[in-house]
């Protein structure tokens, strides 16, 4: 092992070994995340600029040999992880408060368990992190604050679902076994039916992670009815979903040529999930709640770029299938970094107002300080595809991609790129509403000031920092697309180009082309550009008139404003989504008379209580199945184990006389 | 669609041409102009008492009192002129003489709106024939659009402030806000008598009074209600230019 | 469409109220009677004694009686909680309501669950101020109480005060209050159609509609000297030109008018998306109509066949012919409709004075009254039915009170604008023609 081999080794090691130092004391625990996240970070960059990195190697118990290693796939999966956590350890050395040091001990072993799948060089070191990493994740779902039924329902959810991938992961695992007869992660050299059956279980399997339709409820269910901690919240969204799109990415790459209709499928799932993961968020209220949902979507979107990859692939388009495959890679990088930051400051907000409610905050700016407050601002506009931050790029890729469809043959292909496309396009326009949503209402005014919630500077660094982190890539976009092309060179079997070039006044390299000829997009002109405007500006404004700028109060029609309940709320702000959308999200309104019923309407005030509600139509759906599944297991029970001697005797003596003619027809 | 187009080429054009020409006696009726002193009154003192407001003194006439009831008519009082008097002080209504935009010489010109103004309107307590006047702008008689006169809908946007009706004690407030809420540049506009001087209900108890006692009034407009037109040259007269900047 | 189609209804509540088909037109604060209008019998009926006020009246504001008290509900409030909901002020100072008046919308989004009108921003207290002057100062105050619906205030305060101290009045004077009152009923009806057209902006309707309305306010202008009829019922007021020559000429003036209105309302008709604005917004079935109090078009496009001039008829109108005109959808499109067929009605009026006016245009009232009482005054305003209840004491006023139609209808405003979304809110408001300077006095 090198200098990188033993740096990765003590990162994984590191990682788990937070777990019992945590119970000695929680911030030491922590800290030791810290620190060995760091060193995550260090490998993962070694490997990428200058080769794999291995680390300790042993011999597995069938045989296999294992290691913890870093190709160019897993380094770009532990880069992202790494950022995410060194942030949220961070934040969780100042936000973790509870009595029990039990969370303390979950996260260090999720982390752990991710690190280690995500380095693992066999299938089997692979579950086992993946089945650690769950009960991890269920442990800390656990530590919720609520009522305990509730808590223990959504984890319970959490949970079914969880082993329910396990199960999938499990089959994918066993048929690529038969496939390449190793639990090395090597490629195979042919498929055959078996490698369907890898890919199904495999897009199912990593896709319940992921949280994509129609399996979304596991990803925003646990996180907003349970209130999972905040720092769990942002791990479980952040790289969870990263795992599950890391274990998705290595299969990929493990197979050979896919047939077109796997794209197709990936293609379908992506645009669908993106639809409905933006149109969930635009109305919640949760400021938890809103960001899974938009998690689902960006998740989507790795899976629609990942679909187009594929048709791209049996359709015989290098350049397309590159510049899907870097979309994909970039669009995960930006969401994992993006959505930390959000949950984080989702946390900050519990923390200083003590709710999870978008209309109670409003407009908490005056008590959050700086650093926090432009770490969300940058996370909720780069998930709104604002340039020039990192969503606006990923976001500009993928849909750069979906335009290029109309290259895809046969005809059908076209139609679901499509429509998929036209799902993308109008999801971001939703989750444009999310986003103003969740900083419009929350930071950005309120009529009269609050009373300002505690400042946490430990709080509000590592949102900082991530924000800070977002406008880097997104500026750095066509430097970042080079660094990780041993990435994508490992998922597509082959030496790849970045899609980078120049135009113009532009210096080469300094721009993303989406095709040749297509489209160009340079992201560090944006800021430059911005700068340059903003100069002229204030020139002109300082030069010209002197007029000094007058306070006046807001105008309010003439009353006076900054009255309660006087503005509108952010659930005013999206009912319009919820009234045009109430087939798909079922709107439904009811109305109850409030006090006695014999009142004369005329001579005493009404009153009413509304309630305008939505619902998830998957939810509803998996409620009937497991109502089903009750019922039928109920039944089973009832008619074959009624608890009835007779009964049991009667099954007695049939199996008896079963045996007895099996052996003698047999003899 | 294609009946609403003959509609409308059958009906014509029906603007005015003022600013250009005079107003016909169509546009603006007898009560539609200033009372001044005619032929010699016979006797004077029966003038001064006909006058419901007190408008008639010793040799002049208040405009900005007059509230166009017409009872001054028998005892020697006309109302001539083509558009009500518009004075950018209040003592400059105070007079006899026709169509009359009097300056006192050092009021400073207004200017900045030669081509567009945008005029917000606020009503403090009228009995809405001001308010719909005002309005009666936007009709294809009077069109102000082609002048450059436009309504906002907010006073944010607004440069002049219409303001009509006399101020009652609740309407105090959203008035001081309504005018702190334009930028300046901006100017104020009192139409018609009420708020110029209290008009018929001058001396009511729970009014405020004249408008000038709780902002700056730049353009006194009288009439009860002013003509549209007399409305127009007051808007006019604010922006800077007026129908005559000397008096014609 | 504006109702919510999905919404689950708790059961509604019996109230003690007169009898269905009869509602309390005005009754004072002093509790000397009440005036009831019977809609089964189609008869006003006044009931002398305070006993017979049914107990749990409605117990709205009548406006000009008393104190204004500032800023006051002009509707009975419903009060509506729920996670989201927020009531948000518009106004007093809007430019889609161009009068002083607040509305307290409350909603959780688009759609308006309870709306309430707030009045007393430009209350004038001209009720207070009158008192003690002589009655022709006081009309010239009460004139400019709106000056839309000028000609209507006048005549029933003259009215009122003539039942007051039993003063005759000439026919011809009474026709010339008719005459007035009819012309400006045609100017109303114009610019509320005008008006909703903007809402729904229909340009040139729009154009077009308002045109008509100023011509209407020129040939006012034209007859009586003033624009807005100030003055013109008055003893002494600008001259009238309504002489054989020039009554000829407003003959044809007013038959050139009515030819251009029936063109502009079959184009309104006629154009899809126009109606489909106005069609189902803010709709007031009949029982509610007559619950809440509603007057003028609004209740005669609520079903109930009432309006003053046939069943309270004072002269001119017990001598003309007049059609009544009413629908039963109660909604917007109703309530113009209604407006509509009034203006032709009102165009035969006019025609029907004109060719049988009784002697001259020269203003004949003689002294001002004089003696002391208490008279009643009605007429049906382009809003609908206005009462002024007035006492007189040596030819001045002692007192005086009035229900304007704005006031009686801004309940069933409030009330059709529930479940109604943004939108229709002008489209509503314009529909009824409603007031705030009438309502605050």
């Amino acid at each position: 092992m090198d200098a990188a081999g033993v740096v990765l080794t003590a990162a994984v090691v590191g990682l788990f070994a937070g777990a019992p130092l945590s119970l000695v004391r929680r911030e030491v625990g922590y800290a030791t995340t810290l620190v060995a996240s760091v060193l995550l970070l260090i490998a993962a960059v070694w490997a990428l600029g200058f080769g794999s990195v291995h680390g300790l190697g042993w011999s597995g118990p069938l045989g296999d040999p294992e290691s913890l290693t870093l190709d160019g796939l897993s380094a770009f999966f532990a880069l992202a992880a790494a950022i995410v956590w060194v942030a949220t350890s961070a934040y969780s050395l100042g936000y973790d408060d509870r009595p029990t040091p039990v969370l303390a001990v979950c996260y260090s072993l999720t982390l752990g368990a991710i690190a280690l799948l995500v380095a693992s060089s066999s299938w089997l070191l692979f579950l086992v992190g993946w089945e650690v990493m769950t009960l991890a994740s269920y442990g800390m779902i656990l530590q919720a604050r609520g009522r305990p039924a509730r808590v223990f329902s959504a984890s319970f959810v959490f949970l079914a679902f969880g082993e329910a991938s396990t199960l999938l992961v499990f089959v994918a695992i066993a048929a690529l076994h038969g496939v390449t007869g190793t639990f090395s992660e090597v490629p195979a050299l042919a498929a055959g039916s078996l490698g369907t059956v890898v890919f199904v279980a495999a897009l199912v399997g990593f896709g319940l992670k992921m949280g994509v339709a129609p399996f979304h409820m596991s990803e925003w269910l646990p996180i907003a009815h349970s209130s999972a901690p905040s720092n769990a919240s942002a791990v479980l969204s952040s790289t969870l979903t990263l795992a599950g799109a890391y274990g998705l990415f290595r299969v990929l790459s493990v197979l050979p040529a896919p047939p077109l209709w796997w794209g197709a499928v990936m293609l379908a799932i992506g645009a669908t999930s993106v639809l409905l993961g933006a149109l969930f968020a635009a109305v919640s209220e949760h400021t938890k709640g809103l960001p899974a949902y938009s998690t689902i979507e960006n998740n989507g979107l790795i899976l629609v770029a990942l679909g187009i990859a594929l048709i791209a692939r049996s359709n015989d388009l290098p350049d397309l299938y590159v510049f899907a495959l870097f979309a994909a890679f970039y669009q995960a990088i930006a969401h994992a970094i993006a959505k930390t930051a959000l949950f984080l400051s989702a946390g900050y907000a519990e923390h200083s107002a003590h709710t999870f409610d978008l209309n109670a905050l409003g407009g908490r700016s005056k008590g959050v300080d700086g650093p926090a407050y432009l770490g969300t601002l940058a996370a909720s506009l780069s998930l709104a595809a604002a340039p020039p931050l990192a969503g606006f790029v990923s976001e500009w890729m993928v849909l750069e991609a979906l335009f290029q469809s109309y290259r895809f043959s046969p005809e059908w292909v076209q139609f679901v790129g499509l429509l998929a496309g036209a799902a993308v396009a109008l999801a971001a326009g939703l989750i444009l509403v999310a986003m103003v949503k969740f900083v419009g209402f929350t930071l950005l005014w309120r009529p009269r000031p609050v009373a300002g919630g505690a400042r946490a500077p430990s709080l509000g660094a590592p949102i900082a920092a991530a924000g800070a982190v977002i406008f880097g890539i997104g500026v750095g976009a066509p430097w970042l697309l080079r660094f990780l092309t041993p990435a994508v060179a490992a998922l597509a079997g082959g030496p790849v180009v970045a899609p980078v070039a120049g135009l113009l006044a532009v210096p080469n390299g300094w721009s993303i082309v989406s095709g040749s000829p297509f489209g160009i997009l340079s992201p560090p002109v944006i800021p430059i550009a911005l700068v340059l405007g903003g100069l002229v500006a204030f020139g002109y404004y300082e030069l010209g008139s002197r007029a000094r700028p007058r306070r006046v109060e807001p105008w309010m029609a003439g009353t006076p404003p900054g009255r309660e309940r006087e503005t509108y709320t952010s659930f005013g702000y999206s009912t319009g989504v919820r009234i045009m959308m109430s087939s798909v999200l079922a709107t439904r309104e009811v109305r109850t008379r409030v006090g006695s019923v014999t009142q004369a309407e005329l001579a005493t005030p009404v009153s009413y209580n509304v309630e305008l509600e939505v619902l998830d139509l998957f939810k509803v759906f998996y409620d009937e199945l497991v109502q089903f599944g009750e019922s039928l297991s109920a039944a089973l029970k009832e008619g074959l184990m009624p608890g009835r001697l007779g009964r049991y005797l009667a099954y007695i003596l049939i199996v008896t006389l079963a045996v007895v003619i099996y052996v003698a027809w047999a003899a | 669609m294609a009946s609403w187009i003959e509609q409308a080429i059958a009906r014509g054009i029906l603007t005015t041409r003022y600013p250009r020409a005079d107003p016909t006696e169509a546009e603006v009726p007898l009560t539609g102009r200033a009372p001044v002193p005619g032929v010699p009154p016979v006797p004077w003192a029966a003038a001064v008492d006909s006058c419901p407001v007190g408008a008639i003194a010793e040799t002049s006439v208040d405009q900005g009192k007059c509230i166009r009831c017409a009872r001054c008519l028998p005892y020697g009082l006309a109302f001539a002129g083509s558009v009500e008097s518009v004075g950018r002080s209040r003592v400059a209504l105070r007079a006899g003489g026709s169509d009359a935009t009097r300056s006192a010489g050092s009021d400073p010109p207004l200017s900045g709106f030669a081509r567009s103004v945008h005029v917000f309107l606020v009503d403090v307590g009228s009995c809405n024939a001001c308010n719909l006047e005002v309005l009666a702008l936007a009709n294809p008689f009077y069109d102000s659009q082609r002048l450059g006169i436009f309504f906002t809908n907010s006073p944010r946007h607004a440069d002049l402030l219409l303001v009509v009706g006399v101020p009652t004690l609740e309407m105090r407030d959203p008035l001081r806000r309504a005018y702190e809420a334009i930028p300046s540049p901006k100017a104020v506009v009192a139409v018609g008598a009420c708020p110029v001087s209290g008009g018929a209900f001058a001396g009511s108890p729970g009014l405020v009074g004249p408008l000038d006692e709780l902002l700056p009034v730049d353009v006194y407009l009288a009439g009860c209600p002013p003509s549209p037109l007399g409305i127009l040259n007051a808007i006019r007269t604010a922006a800077g230019r007026g129908r005559s900047a000397e008096g014609e | 469409m504006t109702r919510a189609p999905w919404r689950v209804e708790p059961e509604v509540a019996a109230s003690v109220l007169p009898p269905p088909e009869r509602a309390l037109a005005y009754a004072p604060d002093d509790g000397a009677f009440a005036l009831y209008n019977d809609y089964q019998e189609g008869a006003a009926v006044l009931v002398p004694s305070p006993r017979a006020i049914a107990p749990r009246e409605p117990l709205l504001v009548w406006a000009g009686a008393g104190e204004p008290g500032g800023p006051h509900p002009l509707a009975p409030r419903a009060a509506v909680e729920g996670y989201g909901v927020f009531t948000f002020p518009y106004g007093p100072v809007t430019l889609g309501v161009p009068e002083a008046g607040k509305f307290d919308v409350t909603t959780y989004g688009e759609r308006v669950l309870n709306l309430a009108p707030i009045g007393g921003y430009k209350s004038r207290r001209i009720g207070r101020s009158v008192v003690g002057l002589p009655v022709e100062d006081a009309a010239l105050r009460v004139e400019r109480m709106a000056g839309n619906f000028s000609a209507a205030h006048a005549a029933a305060f003259l009215s009122a005060t003539e039942s007051a101290t039993e003063l005759e009045v000439p026919t011809v004077e009474l026709w010339t209050r008719g005459f007035a009152q009819e012309l400006q009923r045609i100017y109303n009806h114009f610019h509320v159609l005008a008006r909703v057209a903007e809402a729904a902006s229909q340009n040139v309707g729009v154009a077009q509609a308002h045109a008509l309305a100023e011509e209407v306010l020129r040939l006012q202008g034209a007859i009586f000297g003033h624009r807005w009829l100030f003055g013109a019922l008055l003893p002494h007021g600008p001259p009238r030109r309504l002489d054989p020559p020039h009554r000829k000429a407003w003959s044809s003036e007013l038959s050139r008018l009515s030819d251009e209105f029936d063109r502009l309302w079959t184009l309104f008709l006629e154009s899809r998306t126009f109606v489909d604005r106005v069609q189902g917004t803010c709709p007031v079935g009949r029982a509610d109509a007559i619950r809440w109090g509603a007057v003028g078009p609004t209740l005669r496009a609520s079903g109930v066949a009432w309006d003053d001039r046939l069943r309270v008829p004072v002269p001119p109108y017990d001598d003309l012919f007049l059609a009544l005109s009413h629908e039963t959808a109660g909604d917007a499109l109703a309530r113009i409709s209604v407006r509509a067929a009034e203006v032709r009605a009102s165009f035969l009026l006019l025609e029907q004075m004109l060719d049988r006016w009784p002697g001259t245009s020269a203003r004949s009232l003689p002294t001002p009254p004089v003696g002391d009482g208490r008279g009643i005054g009605r007429t049906e305003a382009p809003s609908g039915d206005l009462v002024y209840d007035v006492r007189v004491r040596d030819g001045r006023v002692a007192a005086l009170a009035f229900r304007s139609p704005s006031t009686a209808n801004w309940p069933v405003f409030a009330l059709g604008m529930r479940d109604a979304v943004f939108t229709d809110f002008h489209f509503a408001f314009e529909s009824f023609g409603l007031v705030f300077a009438e309502t605050d006095g």
